[in-house]
């Protein structure tokens, strides 16, 4: 069993390197999904306030999915790699605690993230009166679902950069394959069908749901059940022990 | 006690007295990997509380599959351990807080400073912010890291990284230390900063179980030696016990015409004196048999780290 005080440490031993990093961590967490914002805006020239907030929940769902795969399962896969998760193993500490210590830090870097989203939406004009608590879901929910994920690949990866290039994949190509920037009519029939159940999709609706204030129950209890599935498998695989 | 689950386990009832008795306890333990490699061929070994015990063995030998064993890094095929009465294998994180650990090998957080990572992994192990602070302040201290203590761990040298290592593992006074070749790399200022803090821990208590290929380092440190070669402890005693195994105690070393070293033992000193004066050896070494010596006599190879004189040299 996980315990809290193991997971703060955790948390605090990667916010301390936070200091040093401050650059990448950014960048991650704010630029790309600023610019994919920007950018879906542009290419649809003056869009209607329901697109537009389509657009900020897609950079939302974009910027947890950057987070929480993308960087998460790169310091999972670095600190496998250099020898820092041996260090975690020589201490009375459950893997489970391991990964919520960095989920969190994955969550403070998010919410930092997705402030910076709407303060720049409501600056450029965007109608929403987002939910703290349907978006707080949302954005845990998503953030754990990425997280089993991250954790897989970086249990089960062979070497650094085999791990490397499946989370950056996973964290772009998740995004832009659903229907997040565009409508899912804009898909081939075939791949609609898949995409539509991508846990970016479904954290897509949630997150357009909670800009308006409302909960998405359906994509809600979707997420959570694919967060269990995913946390699942990656305790599962994430051992401090080898056979 | 509990066996692992592969575990045949054939010992006497009383042994479950005696896993209590002593600190640690291992028994008939078997290490196969995938490949069909055996790194450990049925290892029994106890280690009495409080006793310096030094896992002697060349690099390849077995030393490390033994003791990720002990720190549950590493899942035995076969057979069982005791911590204090705690099984590792079942109770993984229970025994770990007995343990302070040294794996031979392990990143550092480079970004955080020497006392700040210090700190934070002492509250790992449970110490509230007063006490993580003050252990580490003492590990700092005795290990001759306050200069580098407000440093980054980045910015440190090889050695002093490794000390960082050993600090880790002696955050929050443990019970039993295993530290896993916590002196290579090591310069030999820093290497007897080790001993002392490691031979202070033991006066405090503490039981250590360590691995080297330094033979030095065994005999200068260890209440006992255990002696392990191609994945089998062939030896275990005190440094008198062992050396008491040679029949001939006396080692003369010289190079002969063809240039190669030529070792040979005798039972006194006075004897390897005149073989030496009736061959007209023009240059020779003659000392005590050492541990180095004992191994030769079990293993039949040398424990050298010098491969080319190991090349040349011949048994007399």
């Amino acid at each position: 069993m996980p315990s809290l005080s193991a997971i703060i440490c955790v948390f605090r031993v990667h916010l301390a390197r936070l200091r040093a990093e401050a650059g990448p961590f950014l960048l991650a967490a704010i630029v790309f999904p600023v610019a994919m914002y920007l950018f879906a805006n542009a290419v649809h020239g003056a869009a209607a306030d329901d697109l537009r907030q389509r657009f900020l929940a897609g950079s939302i769902v974009f910027s947890l999915s950057l987070t929480a795969i993308s960087w998460l399962g790169y310091l999972l896969l670095e600190n496998r790699f250099t020898g820092r998760l041996k260090l975690f193993a020589t201490l009375p500490l459950a893997p489970s605690s391991y990964v919520f210590g960095i989920l969190l830090f994955g969550v403070a870097q998010a919410i930092l993230g997705i402030s910076v989203l709407i303060t720049l939406a409501r600056l450029l004009g965007v109608q929403m009166h987002p939910g703290l608590l349907p978006l707080s879901a949302t954005v845990i929910l998503t953030m754990l679902c990425f997280c089993g994920l991250s954790v897989i690949v970086a249990a089960r990866a062979r070497s650094f950069s085999e791990g490397s290039l499946m989370t950056d994949t996973l964290g772009a190509g998740l995004v832009l394959v659903a229907p997040v920037y565009y409508s899912p009519d804009a898909i081939p029939h075939s791949v609609r069908l898949v995409s539509q159940w991508l846990p970016t999709s479904l954290a897509a609706h949630a997150a357009q749901a909670a800009l308006v204030g409302n909960y998405s129950l359906p994509d809600l209890i979707a997420l959570a059940f694919m967060a269990v599935v995913s946390l699942s498998i990656g305790f599962k695989f994430m051992q401090f022990r080898e056979n | 006690m509990i066996t692992a689950e592969r575990t045949i386990d054939s010992r006497p009832k009383d042994t479950a007295s005696r896993t209590k008795a002593v600190a640690l306890f291992v028994r008939g333990l078997v290490k196969r990997y995938r490949d069909g490699t055996e790194a450990n061929r049925g290892i029994d070994l106890d280690v009495q509380f409080g006793e310096l015990l030094s896992i002697l063995g060349p690099n390849g030998a077995g030393k490390t599959t033994f003791l990720r064993q002990i720190t549950t890094e590493l899942l035995p095929t076969r057979g069982s351990i005791s911590i204090f009465g705690i099984d590792p294998i079942n109770s993984p994180r229970e025994a770990k807080r007995k343990m302070g650990i040294m794996p031979q090998e392990a990143g550092l957080f480079e970004t955080l400073r020497a006392r700040e990572h210090l700190e934070l992994f002492a509250r790992f192990k449970g110490l509230n912010r007063a006490q993580a602070r003050r252990s580490a302040g003492d590990v700092i201290h005795e290990l001759e890291l306050d200069a580098e203590s407000s440093k980054r761990v980045g910015d440190l040298s090889g050695g002093q990284r490794r000390r960082i290592l050993i600090g880790l593992a002696l955050l929050g006074d443990p019970p039993l230390l295993v530290l896993d070749e916590p002196t290579t790399g090591l310069d030999p200022n820093s290497r007897r900063a080790v001993w002392s803090v490691i031979r202070k821990r033991v006066a405090r208590g503490c039981t250590v179980v360590l691995s080297t290929h330094y033979i030095e380092e065994a005999e200068r440190l260890s209440d006992r030696i255990a002696i392990i070669d191609e994945g089998r402890m062939i030896a275990t005693g005190t440094l008198e016990a062992l050396l008491a195994r040679l029949k001939q105690s006396y080692r003369l070393t010289y190079r002969n015409s063809a240039d190669e070293l030529i070792v040979r033992y005798f039972g006194k000193f006075a004897e390897a004196q005149r073989y030496a004066c009736e061959w007209q050896i023009p240059e020779y070494s003659l000392v005590r048999a050492s541990l180095e010596d004992v191994y030769f006599e079990l293993t039949g190879h040398r424990f050298t780290e010098n491969e080319s004189a190991k090349e040349n040299e011949c048994r007399v």
